[in-house]
């Protein structure tokens, strides 16, 4: 009995198998119930007990060879098979995409955030006043007095309607009002900021009938004009992400604020690139004051104990100053292609 | 306010140069808008053609040589005026000429070389003239610079006035406060009193007991004065601000209005009656001004008028009829005080500019009354001449300063610095305060005449911090204290402007984009979406910006027309913002829309767009704010911006969540382009914001045991509530029922016009086992029976 030649001829055998069921013959050939190796086996029971225990010994190595190399043919068939089923699923991977249209969030959501993030740092909370305001609240409490000049500092949109002073609806020239909703509403100490919605009717490339503005209002005992300084440095150094702000505290004149100022901070251009911080020149940040004891009298606080600064400043305009943007009316554009190159990603909100 | 150089220095004595003084307006609250400044051409300077002749290459080019006092040029020149000895202005290769805005580069024109420049006006930005080069007529040095061959060393200076500084509203003013911050000195006016008033004026006054805005006036008549132009150092300071000088006694005013900021009014005395009163206007008094508008005046608007007409409208501008003219022989001067708010009134309504109410509106000086009569009857009599009348006045000038008590310490209370009691008190010496009695802790002040706006301790402050300098404040940052920072966790605010992160940053993960619109609507999308007459600007800029909105899917249905034009297909946009519904109540809400015009046929397809696909897009919204859809009742949407058969509402209780649904096809037949848009309207600021913040939720652990998932159809009645169902069946068994899944919904004939089919997929799970096939079987049955029962559904099989 050639066992050697038995194995020689499965080996060629399974070799020359090209599928499964080939295969599967094959096996049947030889390790099946009635397969060549099971008539081997039963060849051995005319051999000598010494004989039957190596004979039967090589039998099963046999076996076991046979077995091996048919597991391995069939693993090596299934991969043929599903590579000859992949070569048919192949696409054109080089058919270009569509533009991608990546959605973004406004350049001023994120000046949103940054702000209300940075003040909340410094202890400021969010306050709300609505748009569509009356006389007082937007004038009158803030010591604007009808026929006073400082009126026309701000061109004011009238609405059909009149309040309860029979006095016609305006929008807010300013987030100033909401200083006089909060501090009507809370007792001092307050410390909030209020971003929102202004409006005035003005429309170049420098202005745009709608914008945005956040108030500042700190009330405590004993707030100064040094803290004013101070909190609107800080701001601004954090904002601007510059840590050396060459700034400028001017005075100037808000009727809600006393002593009032205007800071502006220091730019210079380099490389055609407005560049902030350092510099002669000077640019308009924002206005500022020591909130004037008339206003926190109509707002039955005592100025005997209270005092305290507040501040505004336009929020698209620290936006553009921040991502360089020219132009305050594509803000409110919906230009999806401005919105494209200048909005942030949610990797960037 | 404008004014130069030289007319401030009228005013102050100072050694400081032009941008000196720059700063320090700025730094006292006046602040620099624009300094025009030719010191820069120091660069160009005199020279003289000492010969030329004709280019041999071009007709009109002349080859000049040139000598500027140090070397001579050869200079190829066009201009038609070039001569032999000709004084001009000259620049040198390589600078820069301002009016060209160019670097001069030496060079050949036309195979001849030139080395510089002889310059016209417009090169120099001095004047439009380019008829030929500058001829200085005066015998200049060679070498001597530009700025003194034409006078040009007089930089103007513009300042924003603040509406508090009406006392600046004069060089003088302006003088006077850089003399109180140590820039020089101020000077006395120059001019010389008249003392000859030797007759009585033959018109007088009379102010009327009728609550006119007139408190004082006083005039002096000229008699037989000869009306002329300027003399020239009168014209110049005119034109310097940009004023056309028309005639010596209007000039005499104007000058006075900007030199002491004190607008007085001349008018020709032949003209006007022998009484003139001070008096409200009559109802619809009409008068033709100087500007030969008419205006027509309401009674709460004062006049001068004689005893026929209206002659001026108070503290505003003069009328026509009785101005002075080259022809004027007599003139009667009037300088009054007028209340400010009547004149910023009556100026608003009529819709008048002028100087004089520019100054009046602000305050003005009551002890500048008589020093403007004398400083104009001098100027008066020594340009005109003629002989000057004695004063004529009426009312009653009351000069009285306010009185201040002012306490030191209240300048560090608010300032947050130390500044001695002697120190503040120079500073208000110097501000011409009068400090009657003072001690270490207080003082009596007596405010100077001009200052109007100087009312109480916070206005002194004020001024003593402008002059000792906003600079010298020390910054301190205050740090937050514990009950702010938990006062900001709790803050309602706070916590929506986190919800509104959530929302924009779920959006923009789901691919729509923000984009922010104006608040306003247009008379067009004001009727569409019937918004509320209490919404309607007065004084609208245009007719696309005539209301408040009432929703902003017009806005954004605008928008992505625009975008659609721009070659975007498909159009996903958001906006959080307000809407209004009156004009007493705001909401502020997501708005969404999603329009697409996509190719079917392209190989890039996305999923459908509809109901179903924007039902989802809300309730992946909601979810993001930690709240389930199914909380919610659903409804179809009254609203008429939607199609009444695809759109839903969402409520809790009586408030509305939100609505989405597609756009009503009458609205988008204002949009033609646009096919496919749906919007939802979601109001966040309904939903309980505590909620939002995600809280430690109930800890349900992930069951081990086998889970089981059966179908379930059924036939409803057609406007079987959906959401009813799902919350029922999720209910049956709520220990096992872990999900309740709808997939499949089927209309047809065979199932009757009233029904419909549904299927839906329910997921059971144990805690405690794994379900044998006899729990699930009645677990199944529970459901059928009660779906069947409870919505008189038919199983469906």
């Amino acid at each position: 009995m050639d066992i050697k030649k038995v194995l020689n001829e499965a080996t060629k055998q399974i070799e020359q198998c090209s599928d499964q069921q080939e295969l599967q013959n094959v096996k049947v050939v030889y390790l099946g119930k009635k397969g060549k190796i099971t008539e081997l086996l039963k060849s051995l029971k005319d051999l000598s007990l010494e004989e039957k225990k190596s004979t039967g010994a090589k039998l099963n190595l046999l076996r076991t060879d046979i077995d091996k190399l048919i597991k391995n043919k069939l693993d090596s068939l299934k991969v043929k098979e599903i590579n000859s089923k992949l070569k048919n699923e192949f696409l054109d991977i080089s058919f270009p995409p569509p533009k991608s249209n990546l959605s973004k969030v406004h350049p001023i959501s994120k000046t949103f955030d940054e702000v209300i993030n940075i003040f909340a740092s410094m202890g400021y909370s969010v306050a709300e006043g609505p748009d569509i305001e009356t006389d007082y609240f937007n004038f009158s409490a803030l010591n604007i007095p009808a026929n006073h000049p400082a009126r026309e500092m701000q061109d004011t949109f009238y609405i059909d309607d009149t309040d309860k002073d029979n006095k016609p609806y305006v929008l807010r020239t300013h987030t100033s009002p909401v200083q006089i909703r909060t501090l009507l509403n809370e007792k001092p100490p307050v410390k909030i900021i209020a971003p929102g919605r202004t409006y005035r009717c003005d429309s170049d490339s420098t202005h745009s009938p709608m914008f945005h503005q956040v108030e500042g209002l700190f009330i405590n005992e004993n707030t100064n004009m040094g803290d004013l300084k101070g909190t609107l440095i800080e701001f601004c150094k954090q904002f601007f992400n510059v840590q050396n702000l060459k700034v400028r505290f001017r005075p100037s004149y808000f009727p809600f604020t006393e002593p009032s100022a205007e800071m502006d901070i220091a730019y210079e251009i380099v490389n055609n690139k407005i560049h902030l911080g350092t510099g002669d020149f000077w640019l308009e940040i924002l206005g500022c004051g020591m909130v004037n004891p008339i206003v926190l009298e109509n707002c039955n606080v005592d100025t005997k104990i209270y005092q305290g600064f507040a501040f505004g400043m336009g929020l698209d305009r620290i936006t553009m100053l921040k991502y360089g943007l020219t132009d305050i009316r594509s803000f409110f554009s919906g230009n999806l292609n401005w919105i494209a190159n200048n909005g942030f990603s949610i990797g960037d909100y | 306010m404008k004014f130069s150089y030289s007319w401030l220095c009228d005013h102050l004595e100072t050694d400081k140069n032009a941008v000196e003084i720059g700063d320090a307006l700025t730094n006292i609250g006046l602040e620099l808008e624009s300094l025009t400044d030719y010191s820069s051409y120091s660069k160009f300077v005199v020279a003289t053609i000492i010969d030329f002749h004709k280019h041999p290459n071009a007709d009109r080019l002349n080859i000049c040589t040139v000598d500027d006092g140090t070397k001579t040029y050869q200079v190829i020149c066009g201009a038609n005026n070039v001569k032999k000895g000709l004084k001009g202005i000259f620049a040198k290769d390589g600078m820069y000429i301002p009016g060209t805005q160019i670097y001069l580069k030496k060079g050949k024109i036309r195979g001849e070389i030139s080395e510089g420049m002889l310059l016209s006006e417009r090169e120099l930005n001095l004047s439009d003239d380019h008829d030929g080069i500058i001829e200085l007529s005066d015998n200049f040095e060679n070498g001597t610079s530009a700025i003194d061959a034409l006078k040009l060393n007089d930089p103007v200076f513009e300042i924003g006035i603040t509406p508090n500084r009406g006392d600046c509203l004069g060089v003088r003013g302006i003088a006077r406060d850089l003399s109180a911050k140590g820039i020089g000195k101020l000077k006395p006016l120059k001019y010389e009193k008249i003392t000859k008033l030797d007759f009585e004026s033959p018109i007088s006054w009379n102010i009327e007991n009728d609550n006119n805005s007139c408190e004082y006036v006083i005039s002096r008549y000229f008699k037989d004065v000869k009306n002329k132009l300027s003399p020239e150092w009168l014209q110049k300071k005119l034109i310097s601000l940009g004023l056309r000088p028309i005639n010596a006694l209007v000039d005499i005013t104007n000058f006075i209005t900007h030199d002491l900021g004190r607008p007085l009014h001349v008018f020709d005395a032949d003209k006007v009656g022998k009484k003139l009163h001070m008096r409200l206007a009559k109802p619809n008094e009409k008068i033709l001004a100087l500007d030969n508008k008419e205006y027509t005046l309401d009674s709460n608007s004062t006049v001068i008028a004689d005893n026929n007409n209206a002659l001026a409208i108070a503290g505003i501008i003069g009328g026509e009829s009785s101005g002075c003219t080259e022809d004027t022989q007599n003139v009667f001067l009037e300088v009054a005080i007028f209340e400010k708010d009547s004149v910023a009134k009556t100026g608003r309504t009529l819709g008048i500019n002028s100087d004089a109410r520019y100054r009046f509106e602000r305050g003005l000086d009551k002890k500048m009354v008589i020093e403007g009569l004398n400083y104009a009857s001098y100027l008066i009599n020594k340009i005109c001449g003629g002989s000057v009348s004695k004063n004529i006045d009426s009312g009653k000038l009351d000069t009285n300063e306010r009185k201040i008590e002012y306490k030191f310490d209240y300048f560090e209370k608010v300032i947050g610095i130390k500044l001695e009691p002697k120190k503040q008190i120079n500073i208000l010496k110097d501000l011409k305060f009068q400090i009657n009695q003072s001690n270490e802790k207080q003082c009596d002040l007596l405010v100077p005449s001009w200052r109007n706006d100087i009312e109480n301790n916070i206005d002194v402050v004020e001024e003593v911090i402008r002059i000792y300098g906003y600079e010298n404040i020390i910054e301190s940052i205050p740090s937050p204290s514990n009950d702010e920072i938990v006062k900001i966790n709790n803050s309602l605010i706070n916590k929506k402007f986190k919800a509104i992160k959530k929302l924009k940053k779920s959006l923009i993960s789901n691919g729509v984009s923000e984009i922010i619109t104006f608040s306003f609507h247009s008379t067009k999308a004001h009727e569409i979406l019937s918004g509320d007459v209490s919404l309607k600007i007065s004084n609208a800029i245009s007719d696309d910006q005539s209301f408040m909105r009432n929703s902003m899917i017009f806005n954004h249905l605008e928008t992505a027309d625009m975008n659609y034009k721009k070659g975007y297909k498909n159009i996903q946009i958001f906006e959080i913002g307000p809407i209004y519904n009156t004009s007493q109540s705001q909401e502020n809400i997501l708005s969404l829309l999603i329009s697409s015009q996509e190719n079917k046929n392209s190989i890039f397809k996305s999923e459908d767009l509809n109901f179903y696909s924007i039902s989802n897009l809300v309730s992946i919204l909601i979810s993001s704010l930690n709240f389930d859809i199914k909380q919610f009742n659903i409804s179809r949407s009254s609203s008429n911006i939607f199609h009444p058969g695809q759109s839903a509402e969402l409520n809790m209780g009586k408030k509305l969540i939100a609505r989405y649904g597609k756009v009503h096809p009458l609205i988008m037949g204002e949009f033609p382009k646009l096919k496919n848009s749906y919007v939802i309207e979601l109001f966040f600021e309904n939903l309980p914001i505590d909620s939002i913040s995600r809280t430690n939720s109930s800890n349900i652990l992930d069951s081990q045991f086998q889970f089981s998932e059966k179908d379930f159809s059924f036939i409803f009645e057609k406007e079987q509530n959906l959401f009813e169902v799902q919350r029922y069946v999720s209910g049956i068994d709520k220990n096992l029922i872990k999900n309740v899944e709808f997939f499949d919904l089927y209309e047809s004939k065979d199932l009757g016009e009233n029904s419909k089919s549904v299927t839906f997929r329910v997921t059971i799970q144990s805690k405690d086992k794994t379900l044998d096939e006899k729990d699930l079987e009645q677990i199944h049955n529970n459901i059928l029976e009660k779906v069947s029962n409870k919505f008189k559904a038919n199983i469906r099989t």
